[in-house]
């Protein structure tokens, strides 16, 4: 996507929120970015990684958030503009850094881009990174729409130096995910006062204790640095009292105002246009959220009595509105305020052009124009009749699905009750029924080994069930590590299971330490995790997960080890890498003179229970069936099979 | 009897803890396997009949229907189960002297039984460390190589299940009580299969008055200091209980001897045990124990024709060398027998596993109301 | 080749329907550059990312002289429905459907895991065609992947369904369009091929 660097100037072009985010950076003349990969966050540095030798930048991904974050930081202090990216669950992570950071200051502008997951369309929750910004207290801007996420990101550097501090530029899935139109501004114009002057990063750190730029970075003392942080603020909504990234349409003395930000503005334009009630309803879209500028919103407050905040799971604008409001009261009156804490708009989920209109609706008074009631009726009745559920499942020839299989059969068979210890990645999906309901415990990234490491230490307490807990390959460096050294340290009693599949294969297939390879896909030393493992003390065995009878005997064994810590690295890789996607190890099929379909006393074992969307039923036949353009050729089917009716033929 | 399927089996007997680890279900189908004493159930299975079910020996036991098909007359509540003669008996001169539990007098009938031609396959328990293992074996030698007892739940049906699937049709089995019941369901063909040939064509039971959880019992091994050694190379030689009123377990490594005493061994009895009424195996065609007061020999149940004749044979043979045992001695084991009988019998109705009715559901035994009166009536005998 | 110039709505909402690892992405992609490319507005709704592991994946795509849209479209909105799985098309008629929408229908299924598990029924393709009809304005309907395997790999299905929408006049693209939008993504060597695929779909629905 080298468009992202060689689309000119002027020039209107069709961008993911995220390409339009890496693309400001470059504008603005960042040299440094770093992030882990995060749906929906990933693209942004993927799409920097790869114009970074054009662009003459650094990118990596890191091992997580909090280096990611340290890393960019390192630039800033060198006098180099710098970016991290994280999906909002990184923030989490990053957040001591983040707090010290905010206390320190920065040099070179840095920004951060969170982007969170409103109505959780690929998390496991929906959380907030827009919390942050207030409680580490740094700026907050948040892009409307997706020539705004270039420009937010691009100004958002210049603020950055204005307040020698950290800026955070939220996005969220429907803008970082979606694509619109974006003009482009200059790239080699852009400006980078410390970059250009010196030409080379410098580090300095002799000069005077209390001086940002020249003295040690450190956040002490901590409330003369504290205050002076306090003052940057103050700085910063001077900026924003006439950003131009604050807009407001609509009548002079509108029945009621909205306030809304990030990508409800376009879902409020659309729902206003739906009710055909732009003329009665004033629009004001916030870009700077936090802290926000007093005077512009006074202005706004003035022009009626009724309110409407608009935005995505907590009520945070609101909150800041209404504490405003009510430091204004004197000037601007009582207001009538709808919002999240009077239920006019949903507090979970994320929200739509729909659930907006019914809110105005209601407010309003405006019958909304509805599709035709017995089409409704009907398309819904046809729907949800005849159109089967698509839960999610493991990929075909996923190495996961046969992993569980095993890992699954052997603590049934064990027969103690054990259980596994879930974490983060696409194997979370073992959490479903189509991969065997296999996990008991499932949090944030790195705290199924954590949990594991506490069961593993309550036998005294008669806990005697065999502990499992599993993680992917990048998960393992990511966070789980500590883990695995805490467990050893303490002798916890528990099976670690790393489910090496090369890659981050949830958030596409993003390189970590494990790997040979860089984020530029170049050459890159490989920390090899089964050395790790065995210097952190533990015990380590390493299996191929599509060996199903040797899997599930290895499992066994270690399960019945109650002397500490175990780890099997289940070791194959994943069907949609760049090596695998596309290629067929075997030709898979199915005799139909060998399954016995229904007869059979495997109760159609592979379909209805091993469930690989490859392999389906023949509702005529009644015997399985391989679909030849799903099936991903792993082979791994024919070994469920008691009959050994599934055939597999290596492809040349 | 009415065949469930395993969600019953399920319900019935596994999460009832009455799972003995017999082995019936295991092998048939993808979805039970054993491990270390237990049967587990890998995945749901929905099918409303299975063979799991009917051949379960701790569900739907119909006592007077298994009587009429083997000993051709209801059920009677005898505390030895139907039998033709009593007997004391063991190993023949033409046996090598192998570890023996007693008198090894089953090895001698089972190696006999292959030599005939009887049997085809001899369904047996063999040992891995101190893991009691399934085998089915087609010689003497590997007969001789299973000998000596496991006191330890075993899964030795799954060996017969294998030998189904490899086409062996006359099979010669060594079973517990629970396992003799098991195969007595297995050969009336409950889930009426057409083309059905009963894979069976000897049986001889074991006397068994209790079997030990396995994994309890390898964990409590492991844990003696003086064993956990050869618990870990695995290198147990056998196992015994020695005639009171010495009170202890023997069980011999590589290394040693080690006496445990029987009070620490109990409470690894399986649950299950406590409802099992049969002490010597009633559905076999022999069934063979200790010989109470004359160590080295064995008591040998006769129960059927074919038994009779294959311990002719073996004592023509030499085999086998009997002798007549003292009616004191079987009026011993009959009360012992009874006591087991009318405990259990006593615990089911309890529990309400008893001849309960369509409204109760599933029981675990049937009999008639009689007989189950008269067993639970009599008075435990001081044995 | 069309001769339309202008949209029949402004916005037009069309939604690019199918399952995970369909190429639906790339398909709402190149519609999307397509109509970039000749000057319109185009505002594409999507997710990705948990949802590709078999479940259902959907874009929005708005398309307007002058404005930039919500990136979701609302019920009842959809002026067309491309559908690259049959099923999905009804349950996006579910909720973004009305008497006067079109859809235009790849006919081979893709069975849902719990089809596949025996836990819930797939429709029978021709009743699945009579209430896709009973529906929609009008429905075309194509066996895009089985075309697309004959082509060497199912995946052009995609194309092969962008190509039967040109076909139908619905919106101001033609086949140089397309070219020019694969030829900058891809590179020559792989352009041609999607070239034939396109072709292809638009001869199927021709």
């Amino acid at each position: 996507m080298t468009r992202l660097i060689e689309a000119e100037e002027g020039s209107r072009q069709l961008f993911m929120g995220n390409e339009a985010i890496a693309r400001g950076a470059l504008e603005a003349g960042m040299k440094v970015a770093a992030g882990y990969p995060g749906t929906p966050s990933s693209e942004i540095i993927e799409n920097l990684a790869e114009v970074s030798e054009k662009a003459g930048i650094y990118v990596e991904w890191s091992a997580n958030e909090k280096v990611a974050m340290e890393v960019a930081a390192a630039a800033s202090f060198a006098g180099l503009r710098s970016l991290c990216v994280m999906k909002q669950n990184g923030v989490n992570v990053a957040s001591d850094f983040l707090l010290h950071l905010a206390g320190s200051g920065t040099r070179a502008g840095m920004v951060l881009v969170p982007c969170d997951d409103p109505g959780a369309l690929s998390s496991v929750n929906e959380g907030e990174s827009r919390h942050f910004a207030r409680l580490v207290e740094v700026p907050l801007l948040e892009p409307g729409d997706f020539q705004e996420a270039k420009d937010m990101v691009k100004w958002a550097f210049t603020l950055s130096e204005e307040i020698r501090n950290l800026v955070m530029v939220r996005s969220v899935t429907r803008l970082s995910h979606a694509s619109g139109n974006v003009i482009m501004g200059n790239i080699a114009e852009s400006k980078n006062l410390e970059a250009e002057t010196k030409n080379s990063a410098f580090f300095k750190h002799d000069g005077f204790i209390l001086d940002q730029m020249e003295g040690a970075v450190i956040s002490a003392p901590v409330t003369y640095k504290h205050g002076q942080q306090h003052e940057k603020l103050k700085k910063a909504i001077e900026f924003f009292e006439t950003s131009p990234f604050n807009t407001y349409t609509g009548p002079e003395n509108p029945e009621l105002l909205v306030i809304t930000s990030s990508v409800c503005s376009l879902y409020t334009n659309e729902a206003l246009q739906m009710l055909n009630a732009k003329d009665r309803v004033g629009l004001l879209k916030l870009g700077t959220t936090w802290p926000l500028p007093p005077k512009l919103v006074a202005k706004h407050l003035k022009m009626t009595d009724k309110i409407l905040i608009v935005e995505e799971v907590i009520p945070f604008l609101e909150e800041s509105v209404k504490t405003l409001a009510a430091e204004l009261g004197p000037e601007i009156g009582v207001k009538t305020f709808f919002g999240k804490r009077d239920n006019t708009i949903p507090s979970t989920g994320e929200l739509n052009p729909d659930i907006i209109a019914s809110a105005l609706s209601g407010i309003l008074g405006i019958d909304m124009e509805p599709v035709p009631e017995a089409y409704t009726k009907r398309a819904g009745e046809l729907a949800f009749l005849n159109a089967p559920v698509r839960d999610l499942t493991f990929c075909p020839g996923c190495p996961h699905r046969a992993s569980f299989w095993s890992i699954k059969n052997a603590l049934t068979m064990d027969n103690r009750e054990g259980f596994i210890c879930g974490d983060i990645g696409c194997y979370s999906l073992a959490m479903l029924p189509s991969g065997f309901s296999a996990l008991k415990t499932l949090h944030s990234m790195g705290s199924g080994t954590g949990v594991a490491s506490g069961f593993g230490k309550l036998g005294q307490f008669g806990l005697n069930q065999p502990v499992v807990s599993v993680c992917g390959d990048s998960t393992f460096f990511h966070s789980a590590m500590p883990a695995l050294v805490n467990a050893v340290h303490h002798r916890s009693n528990l099976t670690m299971i790393i489910l090496d599949n090369s890659g981050t294969g949830m958030t596409g297939f993003q390189p970590h330490p494990g790997l040979n390879e860089d984020a530029l896909g170049k050459d890159a030393p490989a920390v090899d995790i089964e050395a790790v493992v065995r210097a952190a003390g533990a015990n380590v065995t390493v299996c191929d997960p599509f060996d199903l009878a040797e899997t599930r005997e290895t499992v066994l064994k270690l399960l019945e080890d109650n002397n500490g810590v175990n780890v099997l690295i289940l070791r194959q890789i994943c069907a949609l890498s760049p090596e695998k996607k596309g290629k067929k190890q075997f030709e898979m099929s199915v005799d139909e003179n060998i399954c016995v379909g229904e007869n059979c006393g495997c109760n159609r074992l592979c379909t209805r229970i091993f469930s690989c969307p490859g392999l389906t039923w023949d509702r005529e036949k009644k015997v399985s069936r391989i679909d030849e353009v799903i099936c991903a050729g792993c082979g791994v089917c024919a070994s469920i099979c008691p009959l050994q009716a599934i055939n597999k033929k290596e492809v040349a | 009897m009415q065949v469930f399927g395993s969600k019953e089996l399920l319900e019935d007997v596994i999460n009832r803890d009455l799972c003995i680890g017999c082995g019936a279900c295991v092998g048939r189908c993808p979805y039970f396997k054993s491990y270390k004493g237990k049967t587990a159930m890998l995945f749901e299975c929905d099918l409303s009949e299975g063979r799991c079910f009917a051949h379960c020996p701790k569900v739907e036991v119909d006592l007077d229907s298994l009587s009429t098909t083997f000993f051709q007359k209801a059920y009677d509540g005898n505390p030895l189960g139907s039998y033709m003669e009593i007997l004391g008996a063991k190993a023949g001169d033409k046996i090598a002297k192998a570890e023996f539990q007693n008198g090894g007098s089953v090895s001698a009938l089972i190696a006999l039984a292959l030599e005939t031609g009887l049997i085809d396959a001899a369904v047996l328990t063999d040992r891995e460390g101190i893991i009691p293992t399934p085998r089915l074996v087609t010689n003497a030698q590997e007969v001789f190589e299973c000998a000596s007892s496991k006191y330890m739940a075993a899964p030795t049906l799954s060996a017969l299940n294998n030998g189904i699937e490899q086409g062996f049709e006359r099979m010669g089995v060594v079973a517990t009580p629970c396992q003799a019941t098991a195969v007595a369901k297995i050969r009336t063909n409950p889930v009426k299969r057409a083309n059905f040939i009963d894979p069976v064509n000897l049986v001889i039971g074991l006397f068994c008055t209790w079997a030990l959880d396995t994994r309890q019992m390898l964990s409590f091994l492991s844990d003696q200091p003086d064993m956990a050694d050869d618990i870990r190379s695995a290198d147990i030689r056998s196992m015994d209980i020695p005639p009171p009123p010495e009170e202890v377990m023997v069980i011999e490594t590589g290394t040693k001897k080690t006496k445990i005493p029987l009070k620490e061994i109990r409470p690894m009895i399986c649950e299950s045990c406590q409802f099992c009424p049969d002490m010597t195996a009633e559905w076999s065609d022999i069934s063979v124990g200790a010989f109470e007061g004359k160590p080295g020999w064995n008591t040998l149940v006769i129960r059927t024709k074919k038994g009779k004749n294959l311990v002719e044979e073996a004592v023509e043979k030499g085999y086998l060398q009997v002798e007549k045992i003292p009616e004191e001695s079987i009026k011993h084991l009959a009360g012992a027998a009874l006591n087991k009988k009318r405990n259990s019998f006593i615990k089911n109705v309890e529990k309400g596993l008893v001849n309960t009715g369509e409204k109760e559901g599933r029981s675990a035994i049937r009999l008639s109301d009689d007989v189950l009166k008269k067993i639970t009536a009599q008075k435990e005998n001081a044995v | 080749m069309t001769d339309v110039k202008t949209l029949s709505h402004d916005p037009y909402n069309l939604i690019i329907t199918g399952v995970g690892g369909q190429g639906n992405v790339l398909a709402s992609r190149v519609l999307g550059n397509m109509l970039s490319n000749k000057g319109f507005f185009v505002t594409i709704g999507e997710t990705f990312g948990a949802s590709q592991r078999g479940g259902s994946v959907m874009s929005h795509l708005r398309i307007s002289k002058d404005k930039t849209c919500s990136p979701q479209i609302p019920r009842g909105k959809a002026h067309m429905v491309v559908a690259l799985e049959p099923v999905e098309t009804l349950r996006v008629l579910m909720e973004y459907g009305n008497p006067n929408v079109k859809a235009l229908c790849n006919t081979r299924p893709i069975h849902p895991v719990g089809v596949i598990t025996g836990a819930n029924n797939y429709p029978d393709t021709r009743d699945l065609k009579s209430w896709i009809e009973e529906l929609t304005e009008s429905a075309w309907f194509i066996d895009a992947t089985d075309m697309a395997v004959k082509l060497g790999n199912p995946i052009f299905g995609n194309i092969m369904m962008i190509g039967a929408l040109a076909s139908q006049n619905e919106l101001p693209i033609d086949r140089k369009d397309f070219e020019a939008v694969i030829l900058a993504a891809m590179g020559p060597e792989k352009t041609k091929i999607n070239l034939m695929a396109y072709d292809k779909g638009m001869e199927m629905a021709g």
